[in-house]
């Protein structure tokens, strides 16, 4: 794949930022090398990679570490605030020129705030990838999950989609909505009143034609969809401990909560999942995902590439 | 003209800005959005008269501010009429008045603080300054930065102070 002047030094802070046809060349590159495993291997070879995760994560430092490494980049940063200079109260706009300094040629960024990302990209001329900020967005991930759709049906327009759990809080789940958007889908936002999608997802949503729906409990459109997308609702989000004793049972996703699903749907979570989807469901036809979880090396390794225009 | 109950309770001023055709009782919100605290703190030579539930022809009833020799700023006024579409702005220097017609800005910044506390705009420590975009049909002010919504309505209880 050559590099695209729609990717060429560009910043990745919000799936909203996206259209169709930079998903499709996207979900067509992954695809590529999935196809033709190590094309891409040492494409980057003596670029720097910044990895600045100011709240902890694993899963996603890892695969942008790895996938960093697989293309020949150098790798610096830090994979949480602990023993980092954040500790002392340097600023994320400090830490930004500090790296602009040692030379990285990307920024891959995890910050509490929201908004985060996009502050860094106005004072950085570095591309930033946002690897997550506060509550509202994860678009890399969106990519991740918009492969796995793709993976399993060759398509995206057309199907139904189910969007379960802590739609509110969850970034995972505005991303995905924004980046689905694009396309000619049906969506259900599955949730309690209080972790409903928040408004300005569905207000963009609907400027672009896609008016989802809402549902409070799942067992009412099981049957009619295509992906289940699940999310985990974490008991501290609901204030009342009653209302989450009674709301949680309706969210878990196990055999009898699918019952009445059709054969070829396929459930998908961000992962890492707590009790919220059964692994009774792991070896079924159902699961798709580990399968999306493994897509989200090569697509990281897809995206850096077609960012800084590395090797076809 | 002013209406007869004003001018039985303030004179002209000659050098200032008068807001008028403010819903009645609503003066104090102007108050807020044009930070007229800041003005004592400044201990500036600066006289307000606030005017409430006045008679007015086209309004029935309304609220004045007029403020002696303050010119209040454009972008501002501007802000104020988010809440209050119908509101007119006059600047007086001299004893001349011009007229300032307020419009609903495009962007906005340094003057709103986002609604959503974790924004990375209310980040004591970051150098940056809150913005906002506007979605004029929905009368909706969005975050620049985390996309949280404000209504117009709501925009007085977040002036920055």
């Amino acid at each position: 794949m050559s590099p695209s002047a729609d990717f060429l030094g560009r910043d990745v802070v919000s799936a909203r930022d996206f259209k169709r046809d930079q998903f499709e060349q996207l979900l067509h590159g992954v695809e590529d090398l999935e196809k033709r495993k190590g094309s891409l291997d040492g494409a980057l070879k003596g670029k720097l990679a910044a990895l600045l995760f100011f709240e902890p994560s694993t899963r996603t430092y890892s695969s942008f570490q790895i996938a960093a490494e697989k293309l020949g980049m150098r790798v610096s940063g830090f994979a949480g605030p602990t023993g980092s200079s954040i500790t002392k109260g340097e600023t994320l706009h400090d830490t930004l020129r500090m790296f602009e300094g040692y030379g990285a040629d990307v920024f891959v960024i995890r910050h509490s705030k929201m908004g985060a990302a996009r502050f860094a990209a106005e004072i950085s001329d570095t591309p930033v990838i946002s690897a997550g900020d506060g509550s509202r967005e994860h678009p890399t991930q969106a990519m991740v999950d918009l492969y796995a759709i793709h993976k399993a049906f060759g398509r995206i327009d057309g199907l139904k989609v189910g969007m379960l759990g802590d739609l509110r809080y969850g970034r995972t789940s505005s991303s995905l909505a924004y980046a689905l958007s694009n396309f000619d889908v049906d969506i259900t936002f599955i949730a309690p009143d209080a972790l409903q999608m928040r408004p300005e997802v569905t207000q963009l949503l609907k400027q672009r034609g896609v008016t989802p729906k809402k549902e409070s409990a799942l067992k009412s459109v099981a049957g009619s969809l295509d992906v289940l997308y699940v999310t985990r609702i974490q008991k501290e989000r609901i204030p009342d401990p009653t209302e989450y004793e009674r709301v949680k049972g309706m969210y878990e996703v196990n055999l009898e909560a699918l019952r009445d699903s059709k054969p070829s749907l396929k459930v998908l979570h961000p992962l890492p999942r707590v009790d919220e989807l059964s692994t009774e469901i792991d070896e079924t036809n159902y699961a798709q995902y580990f399968v999306q979880a493994a897509g989200g090396l090569p697509l990281r390794m897809v995206l850096l590439n077609l960012i800084l225009g590395g090797a076809s | 003209m002013p209406d007869e109950s004003e001018r039985m309770l303030v004179s002209r001023i000659e050098e200032g800005t008068v807001i008028d055709h403010i819903p009645d009782w609503r003066a104090n919100t102007v108050s807020r959005v044009l930070r007229m605290d800041k003005l004592a703190r400044m201990q500036a030579d600066v006289s307000v008269a606030i005017l409430q539930n006045v008679t007015s022809k086209s309004f029935g009833r309304k609220d004045i501010v007029k403020i002696d020799k303050w010119h209040v700023d454009e972008k501002d006024a501007d802000i104020l009429c988010l809440v209050f579409p119908n509101i007119t702005v006059n600047y007086i220097d001299e004893g001349k008045v011009s007229k300032y017609e307020p419009k609903v800005p495009d962007t906005i910044e340094g003057r709103i603080r986002c609604p959503e506390l974790n924004c990375i705009s209310n980040t004591e420590r970051e150098p940056v300054l809150p913005r906002f975009n506007t979605l004029k049909k929905e009368r909706l002010l969005q975050c620049h930065y985390c996309d949280a919504l404000l209504a117009f309505d709501s925009v007085p209880e977040y002036v920055r102070t």
